[in-house]
């Protein structure tokens, strides 16, 4: 791995040289979560020895209810659909939780992919920032409970949404980055917007 | 002139002065005003000009239901067409003027026609501008220039709008008493509550009925601590400026909320929008609409100066204007003497004409009392004057049927105000569906008490037909009683009154047209619709021409059309339509009321998808490497994709032939990032490619590739792509760009529907691999300058293998396939990595001149080697025998393919179908029209219509042949090939003789791609 080389899809913002810490001077605060470590995982769910397959490697029970999101120190799961899910982790983590799961699945029907590549996290806090959310995605916020994710429209795109903290977390393919971030800074416009740090 | 009153009620700050200019004149108003009531207490009469007679008009109204004072609000960027005078807030600085009007107010061209009105009946421009059908736009214009109106702005919009989603338990449209109480018993359930109201200031009607008690409390002590306490409500929100204009399936309403049109220009925010879009989802509606007084139908109605009771009152109460000193009330109901007694106590005038014979003893009293003079049993048959006001005649009328029964005095006065009863606003009501039913006891067509409870709408208040305060109230509490036990709650009253000093009314005439004692056409004018100029001659001309359904007499008339939307003509011309016929009001009905309820901006239906945000458009990792390039870009499907890459000023034409010839003689890069891509995983695979593929997976061996064709049902190609074996239990394939969502549900329609037996998995990987194409002779010389641990020699790594190894130090998986008929090689990077990897090819191949090139260049490298491209030689009616391409279909396979049955079919299987050929002009310098069609010669130009053989697909000039190329279907091509393809393209009147040649232009044998 040669980190130097490696561009998260919005990259070209300049996203960590504008980051500040969040107070109250903007309404809504988001960053992107760069460069973190995305697998695909399908299989039948009602097969206990793939459930039992996955939470050996993982260490976590594969959620099988619908639009559950689990998550412990290294990874976090979202249930996508009824046997599919997507696993994120620090890059760092990519190979040895990869070769894991393969691993434990070998000889099981189901599907380990490298999506690494292909998605991004943007986190999202401030005062207004579930107004700036009902400007861009249909969803009934007050239904998003912790540990739920739901796949739901942002302006005429999709992406994965879910609690984080005290806000909100959204996850969306990397092609998607340039139309998700400008429709959300524009929704917050009127409520200030900034440039959040992330730790 | 000032017509202002200190009210003791009036919602106007009169230490805040305003200044505004209406048709280039200065004017004062306070704060508080609309544009309507400052204009009529400046004493502004005539603000607009009829539609068809050009007939001078004033306000008639006081909110929504104003048909007549459209004025143009704003200039430049920011102005507005067509916006009623009554719902426009006065700000500093407001700049309206006319929109009708021409040359001016005081003298219209148009009322000279009006003078032959009479030669101006329903239909007038259906029956007079119908031949020559020729001259069509040219009488279009014409009347539209008449017809007057607004103008648009010309300039972009200064402003920005925008979209907010709710989800509500409870939605409260109208913020009059009955929406109000309705919002703080559910508010007090503690259920999620919006309520959305068009005025800025809650309340409804109430601000114009100051007088009346409830409980203990003036009405305005009741709505402040309503509001009061709603506002302490977390669960409630309370939307002012907003109409609800839609009301859609499954309780979606959209509403729109003027955020700062009420604001001087200066201090408006540009950061704020101008306005907002709500989409609400809401489990239960509660309709407060209301109900818009209904004026009295008589001759000269529309002279300025006629208006209705309730906005007289309005403009009296709420905004202290006293539109005039000199009042004829002309009523059918009891609605009106509370009016009336305000005016007087303000210090007009007034005269009641009572239509009915009996008034009511204790307002005839109290009326007597406030000095008022009382007509009952007559009507206002005519009013006097013609820019404004001076008089009206009245008759008197038989105690039960409508006609007169003898003369009448004529009264002196500047307003002439009408009250037929009240007409609810069912419109978002009927929006999805429902109908109102008419009531004979409140004579107006209203909606059911409870609503369409089983739709999850409930209706209260005067919509219902419930028009005295206290009965609204009273149905308000039952409606909300029973609505919150559906969420199990419990109604909670405490400290809420809802009893009035209301006086029971007695029954109202029903009455809608005053009769003049002539023939209907004879006397004055009488009109229904201001807006549109309808009179009630015109309904009974309709009728007379054999119009029966009410929809189409209002086309035919255009009764109700119009911004207004006949919140105040419909159920008048209804009332006269069902005389006219003899049918009850029941048996004519209503029209249909659709969406919108009042007019609503694109800008605010556009919202956010506008500009930048308009259309989401997808990059690639090394679109910022393209810039720096300056690239131009194409939209392909949402990608944006480089187009070309002009050096020093090239066109596309110079650049294109550039880099073609850079692809054929040295290298070239190129980004393929956007094709589709699909892991697909588990022990079936080959079983289900060789189902969605025509050709055969069975025996591909894992580190070779194959290209597929896939059809649909039917038979015809719907995608193409290059599948790759990485084991016997993973391939990854590849679809088009734009075909790749359309894919990748096709194959997890047939494996979940169809074959779910079959062990597969897919996940679209389009996303993670980033990858760039480097193509041509010296492609393999600039790779091997970054990639040791892959043997790229011809031996070992031959076209359609694919390899693992490391490119410029990056895991790179690396495709030897060409879709330029070149040597080439496909370099897939975790897309994190792409623009890394582009960079470092692009450094490679300095040393051969490399040149990256776009999706042009892709497409002339292409066409020379005749491959297709789906969706430019296919349409969705193109087979691959179809494309010369049966070498990738495999009928032999055990399991059928999906599409294969259809190419049996006797339609698909002629050998005369249009089919793929390759075209030359005769002049190698002309390059044909993309979609010219085909003729057999000239000749055929004689025959009609000329027999068509088939299009041109693609075209272009190739830097290679150093001509130009094209790719055709063409009936029975195959067989033309050659000599006997002597053949003509025509487009745009020019004719281009050609010949049908093999679609296949370059290095026919394939040699240079195997290189």
């Amino acid at each position: 791995m040669t980190p130097d080389l490696m561009r998260s899809p919005l990259h070209n913002y300049g996203l960590p040289a504008r980051a500040k810490a969040v107070d109250d001077s903007c309404g809504a605060w988001a960053n992107e979560e760069p460069l973190l470590a995305y697998i695909s995982l399908r299989g039948n769910a009602n097969q206990p020895t793939f459930l039992a397959a996955v939470k050996s490697a993982l260490g976590l029970d594969l959620p099988t209810k619908p639009c559950v999101s689990i998550s412990n120190k290294t990874l976090s799961i979202f249930w996508v659909s009824p046997d599919e899910w997507l696993i994120s982790c620090e890059r760092s983590q990519l190979a040895s939780l990869q070769a894991s799961l393969k691993a434990s699945l070998n000889g099981l029907h189901s599907q380990v992919v490298d999506n690494s590549g292909g998605f991004t996290t943007v986190i999202l806090q401030g005062k207004n920032v579930s107004e700036v959310l009902q400007h861009c995605t249909v969803y009934d916020l007050q239904n998003l409970s912790e540990n739920k994710v739901v796949g739901t429209t942002f302006g005429k795109m999709s992406l994965f949404l879910s609690r984080h903290n005290s806000g909100y977390k959204l996850v969306f393919r990397r092609s998607f980055a340039d139309y998700i971030w400008t429709f959300l800074t524009r929704a917050a416009a009127p409520y200030g917007f900034g440039v959040q740090s992330v730790d | 002139m000032n017509n202002r009153v200190k009210t003791p009620h009036a919602q106007v700050d009169f230490n805040k002065p305003l200044n505004f200019t209406f048709d280039g004149k200065q004017y004062q108003g306070f704060a508080g005003d609309t544009l309507a009531s400052a204009l009529l207490a400046n004493g502004v009469k005539v603000i607009a000009r009829s539609f068809k007679y050009g007939r001078p008009r004033g306000i008639v109204g006081a909110w929504a239901e104003e048909p007549n004072s459209l004025v143009q609000v704003d200039v430049g960027a920011r102005t507005t067409p067509d916006l009623k005078s009554t719902q426009v807030e006065l700000y500093d600085g407001l700049v309206a003027r006319r929109t009708t009007g021409w040359p001016s107010l005081s003298f219209d061209l148009k009322s000279i026609s009006g003078k032959f009105s009479r030669f101006m009946p329903a239909g007038f421009y259906y029956k007079t501008f119908k031949f020559p059908a020729s001259f069509w736009p040219l009488y279009e214009h014409i009347i539209r220039k008449a017809a007057g109106y607004g103008a648009s702005p010309v300039v972009p919009d200064a402003d920005t709008y925008d979209h907010k989603h709710h989800h509500v338990e409870v939605l409260v449209v109208g913020g009059g008493a009955s929406g109000l109480m309705a919002a703080l018993l559910a508010g007090r359930a503690g259920l999620r509550v919006l309520l959305v109201d068009d005025q800025a200031v809650l309340g409804g009607y109430l601000p114009s009925m100051p007088n009346i008690k409830i409980g203990d409390k003036t009405a305005a002590e009741w709505t402040a601590n309503i509001v009061a306490e709603l506002q302490t409500l977390p669960n409630v929100e309370l939307l002012t400026r907003t109409t609800a204009f839609a009301l859609h399936d499954m309780n979606m309403i959209q509403a729109n909320e003027l955020l700062q049109e009420h604001l001087p220009l200066s201090a408006r925010n540009p950061n704020q929008r101008r306005e907002r879009l709500h989409r609400i989802r809401a489990d239960k509606v509660i309709l407060a609409t209301g109900a818009f007084e209904r004026p009295l139908v008589f001759g000269n109605n529309d002279i300025p100066g006629v208006m209705t009771v309730s906005a007289l009152a309005t403009y009296a109460n709420k905004y202290g204007v006293l539109v005039g000193k000199k009042v004829a009330i002309m009523t059918s109901n009891d609605s009106a003497y509370q009016a009336a007694l305000d005016l007087a106590e303000a210090g007009c005038e007034v005269t009641i004409v009572d239509t009915r014979a009996t008034t009511h003893p204790t307002w005839a009293k109290r009326a007597e009392q406030a000095g008022i003079q009382m007509l009952a049993g007559h009507a206002i048959v005519a009013a006097i004057g013609t820019h404004a006001v001076r008089g009206a005649q009245c008759a008197a009328l038989h105690a039960t049927d409508n006609k007169l029964i003898g003369a009448g005095p004529s009264l002196s006065c500047e307003i002439i105000a009408s009250s037929g009863g009240l007409s609810p606003t069912v419109h978002l009501f009927c929006h999805d569906g429902g109908r109102p039913v008419w009531d004979e006891k409140c004579l107006a067509f209203v909606v059911s008490a409870t609503g369409r409870a089983n739709a999850d709408i409930y209706c209260v208040g005067a919509v219902t037909g419930a028009f005295r305060l206290s009965e609204a109230l009273q149905q308000t509490h039952d409606v909300l009683a029973e609505l919150l036990t559906q969420f199990g709650k419990q109604i909670d009253i405490k400290n809420l009154v809802w009893n009035t000093d209301e006086i029971a009314p007695m029954p109202a005439r029903s009455i809608f047209r005053v009769p003049d004692g002539q023939e209907e056409g004879r006397g004055a004018k009488a009109f229904v619709d201001f807006q549109n100029d309808v009179a009630a001659s015109d309904i009974h001309l309709a009728i007379r021409e054999n119009y029966k359904s009410i929809e189409h007499i209002k086309r035919y008339t255009a009764l109700g059309f119009g911004t207004d939307q006949g919140k105040l003509s419909n159920v008048n011309g209804f009332a006269i339509a069902a005389e006219a016929m003899g049918k009850s009001m029941s048996e004519v009905g209503t029209t249909t009321y659709r969406p919108a309820y009042t007019p609503v901006t694109f800008g605010t239906l556009a919202g956010p998808h506008n500009g930048a945000t308009f259309e989401p458009r997808r990059y690639t990792a090394m679109h910022a490497a393209h810039k720096k390039r300056n690239a131009a870009f194409e939209p392909v499907g949402q990608w944006m994709r480089p187009w070309y890459f002009p050096k020093n000023g090239e066109n596309i034409h110079a650049a294109v032939q550039r880099e073609c010839s850079a692809v054929r003689n040295s290298v070239g890069l190129f980004d393929a990032s956007t094709l589709g891509k699909i892991d697909i995983q588990g022990r079936d695979v080959r079983e289900f490619l060789n189902r969605v593929y025509t050709n055969a997976w069975s025996q591909l061996a894992p580190g070779k590739c194959r290209y597929g064709l896939m059809l649909d049902e039917a038979g015809m190609v719907m995608d193409d792509g290059v599948t790759a074996c990485i084991s016997d239990t993973h391939f990854l394939m590849t679809t088009t760009t734009g075909g790749a969502a359309r894919v990748m549900t096709w194959l997890e329609k047939w494996h979940q529907t169809e074959w779910p037996e079959l062990e597969v998995y897919m996940t679209s990987v389009t996303d993670h691999w980033a990858t760039s194409a480097i193509v041509g002779p010296k492609s393999r010389a600039a790779l091997q300058k970054l990639c040791t641990d892959i043997d790229l020699s011809k031996e070992a790594f031959k076209f359609m293998e694919w390899r693992d190894g490391t490119v410029a130090g990056i895991p790179a998986r690396v495709f030897r396939i060409s879709f330029s008929g070149e040597l080439a090689y496909e370099i897939n990077v975790d897309a994190s990595y792409g623009e890394a990897m582009w960079l470092a090819l692009m450094e490679a191949g300095r040393e051969f001149d490399i040149t990256p090139y776009g999706t042009e260049s892709m497409h002339v490298l292409r066409a020379e080697k005749g491959f297709i491209i789906v969706g430019q030689e296919t349409d969705g009616s193109v087979t691959p025998f179809d494309l010369d391409m049966a070498w990738a279909v495999s009928l032999k396979k055990p399991y059928s393919f999906l599409g294969k049955r259809s190419l049996s079919r006797a339609d698909t299987a002629r050998s005369d179908r249009k089919q793929l050929v390759g075209l030359l002009t005769d002049d190698p310098n002309v390059v044909l029209k993309e979609g010219a069609q085909i003729i057999e010669n000239m000749d055929a130009l004689s025959t009609k219509p000329v027999p068509m053989f088939g299009h041109v697909t693609s075209s272009y000039y190739s830097a290679a042949l150093g001509r130009s190329i094209a790719l055709a279907l063409v009936k029975d091509g195959f067989k033309r090939r050659g000599e006997a393809g002597r053949m003509v393209t025509w487009a745009d009147g020019v004719a281009t003789p050609m010949t049908l040649v093999s679609s296949v232009f370059v290095d026919v044998e394939g040699a240079k791609h195997d290189a």
